[in-house]
């Protein structure tokens, strides 16, 4: 753990190529490849990518549904939502929102979250990020709202392209193996 | 594989900032030492800049729950694997003030500690010249008395250099925060170079987490880590009178026991106090019933504020660039008895629990990508750190769940003191004035939130009324040590891994020095 910084950085060079494949593949690739869902069903991953990109324009296309799913999947999950301290299995946190959010849309459109309007979409969006509203059988709605909106910005900024976007120096010490 | 040590002289559980500081003097005076780690090892080519991979260096344990009007935050500020929460600390490295330590008797409200900043002054000089401290004792005009730091402050940035006008304008006074971050090479690590990923863990070594300096000692000198050793119990003789030993469990489920004439627990807020609570009934070390008790947590928050110019909030480290402790002094006049420290230009990053997205959660869709386009460029932050005083009903306890081992689960609720909240209150207008009077055009705060953890073991002079003495040795169990922040009585307003780690090296020194009556 003494060792230089030229030789650190020789070293962490060496171990980032040989670092195990920990994600199979990056999650804007498996969305176009139009890889199967592992934790979520294909309506729940739907509606993931209807609601982030409600939340965030371009994080469907980025891979949100693909990113939580494979994060749910994951034994060593990288989710916000490890920081908020909610005692709900995180995969039960995500499909319970998820088949929430679609209740309360065909109680209230007649039509699944995915398949509204664009200004029907923020308007639940909306609703969801102040309260729970009527209806709604999962993790509290403004929680899930959070949550999700910080999926979606990892998933289009959090990474060294999504930092260029911003015109944000990444500056790595170590680049990640995968972008998650 | 190699077999788990069965014994040893001493059995520390937790290598973060006071396990491997107490490893690596206790290792180097010839005692046989074993770190128990309950997460996996972590090198320094395991901290990828990554907001999103650095939270694998974070613990999340379904196994600690959180309640109460204002829940501790468990999940952000934990940490698992070697160094504990401190691979990822953002080491801000504050002394408390004297008179932090004289709460009840100089303002009759919060406890008393059992020994005096000047009792804790060597302590804090001697880690400082083992860590490698920059500042500026001379700007930072409400330093306690103490060593001048070995290495000048860090550099204030454009964000710095912007934000303090406002301070200025107020005739508040700045100073670069005293930071365990090196300004210049120290000690053979290098210059930081104020990239932003602390958080993610510094892997260069400009920041001295465990991994860089008493982790490394304490190996050399011959202290074994066992990661993936999760502690369940310290075993007891003598009708709970003497510890000879720790419980703990494999990743494999595997029960094995490490005896040990000195038993130190090192295991962070939450597992220290649990721990303990389940190697005996009604809790070990529990004759005053104050195990568990005491919760504390800085009631924090940040204030924000857009300016015209460009901030390069990217510039610098995630802790802060500048500090202002004007309003520190307990002055009763304003209303609460409560310190208080600007961290003023904290370095951004787009994601994150503390990221630009996060400063104005209510915004989503169009507006939110608007805003980051701005805010990556415009946004100047920073951060405010209020006392919160100690309520002996925040408290910890056992549950009837048990997790994978076992282990009874825990609970711990927290609520803040009046006093706490009007400080808090306090803090956040006058930041929002300052913000404005740098020349923010459009200034907010996020809501508050628990920073630290802290309590729940405490130290004290009377055995009536905490768990350890001012050595951090339990009043009950001679042999048996606490270290890390569960013994503070009270938190100041201030970050506590300085503190911690003084009292650690305190802590050190007694043992070495009884060792023949522990043993």
């Amino acid at each position: 753990m003494t060792v230089s910084r030229r030789e650190f950085l020789s070293r962490a060079t060496v171990g980032m190529a040989t670092l195990p494949v920990m994600v199979a593949c990056q999650a804007r690739v498996a969305r176009e490849r139009g890889d199967p869902f592992v934790v979520l069903d294909q309506k729940q991953g739907r509606t993931l990518e209807a609601l982030g990109d409600t939340l965030l324009p371009g994080a469907a296309k980025a891979g949100v549904a693909h990113f939580v799913d494979q994060q749910l999947a994951s034994p060593t999950p990288m989710l916000m939502l490890k920081y908020l301290d909610f005692p709900m299995a995180y995969a039960d946190f995500y499909t319970r929102g998820l088949d929430a959010l679609d209740a309360v849309s065909r109680d209230q459109h007649e039509k699944d979250f995915a398949t509204l309007a664009v200004s029907d979409r923020e308007d639940l969006v909306r609703a969801i990020s102040g309260s729970t509203p009527p209806g709604w059988d999962g993790p509290p709605a403004p929680l899930f709202y959070f949550t999700t909106r910080s999926d979606a910005v990892d998933v289009v900024y959090g990474t060294e392209d999504g930092f260029a976007t911003l015109a944000v120096p990444y500056r790595a010490h170590i680049q990640p193996p995968e972008k998650w | 594989m190699r077999k788990p040590i069965e014994a040893a002289d001493v059995a520390i559980v937790g290598s973060g900032a006071a396990g491997s500081l107490m490893a690596a003097r206790l290792a180097e005076a010839g005692k046989q030492v074993v770190v128990l780690e309950g997460g996996p090892e972590r090198r320094r080519d395991d901290l990828i800049s990554s907001q999103i991979w650095s939270r694998r260096l974070k613990w999340s344990d379904p196994a600690i729950s959180t309640t109460g009007p204002d829940p501790q935050s468990v999940g952000f500020a934990s940490g698992r694997g070697t160094g504990g929460a401190a691979v990822h600390h953002y080491a801000c490295w504050f002394r408390l003030h004297p008179e932090d330590f004289e709460m009840r008797s100089r303002f009759g409200t919060g406890l008393d500690w059992p020994l005096s900043y000047e009792d804790l002054r060597p302590s804090y000089d001697r880690v400082q010249r083992e860590v490698g401290l920059s500042g500026d004792a001379e700007r930072e005009v409400w330093r306690p008395a103490g060593d001048p730091y070995p290495m000048p402050g860090l550099p204030t940035f454009t964000q710095g250099l912007l934000v303090r006008r406002g301070f200025e304008k107020l005739g508040l006074r700045t100073a670069p925060i005293p930071m365990a971050i090196n300004s210049v090479e120290y000690d053979g690590r290098p210059a930081c170079i104020y990239d932003g990923w602390c958080d993610a863990g510094c892997p260069t070594g400009a920041l001295a987490n465990p991994l860089e300096v008493y982790l490394p000692r304490a190996l050399r000198a011959g202290a074994v880590i066992e990661h993936e050793a999760s502690a369940t119990r310290v075993l007891t003789a003598d009708g709970g009178r003497r510890a000879i030993g720790v419980e703990w469990f494999d990743a494999e489920g595997k029960r094995h026991t490490t005896h040990a004439s000195v038993v130190i627990v090192a295991a962070f807020a939450f597992e220290t106090p649990r721990i303990l609570l389940n190697s005996r009934s009604g809790g070990l070390a529990n004759s005053s019933g104050t195990l568990g008790c005491y919760f504390m947590a800085h009631a924090a928050a940040n204030v924000n504020g857009l300016f015209e110019e460009e901030t390069e909030n990217y510039m610098g480290v995630t802790g802060g660039q500048l500090v202002c402790q004007e309003d520190y002094a307990k002055d009763p006049s304003r209303g609460f008895i409560g310190s208080s420290t600007w961290l003023i230009a904290n370095a951004l990053k787009p994601n994150d629990l503390l990221g630009i997205a996060n400063s104005r959660p209510e915004i989503f869709g169009e507006d939110l990508r608007i805003f980051l386009q701005k805010a990556a460029a415009h946004l100047a932050t920073m951060t405010f750190v209020g006392e919160g005083l100690p309520v002996r009903e925040n408290q910890l306890v056992l549950t009837g769940d048990k997790d994978v081992h076992g282990m009874p689960c825990a609970r711990v609720s927290h609520a803040f003191a009046k006093d706490s909240d009007r400080c808090w209150a306090a803090g956040v207008e006058k930041g929002k004035a300052i913000m404005r009077a740098a020349g923010a055009y459009d200034v907010w705060s996020g809501g508050r939130a628990q920073m630290h953890s802290l309590g729940g073991a405490i130290m004290g002079r009377s055995p009536d009324e905490s768990v350890t003495n001012g050595w951090g040795q339990t009043h009950d169990v001679p042999n048996l040590f606490v270290a890390g922040s569960s013994l503070f009585p009270t938190s100041g307003g201030v970050n506590p891994t300085f503190t911690l780690s003084a009292l650690a090296s305190r802590s050190s020194d007694y043992i070495l020095a009884s060792w023949s009556d522990l043993t």
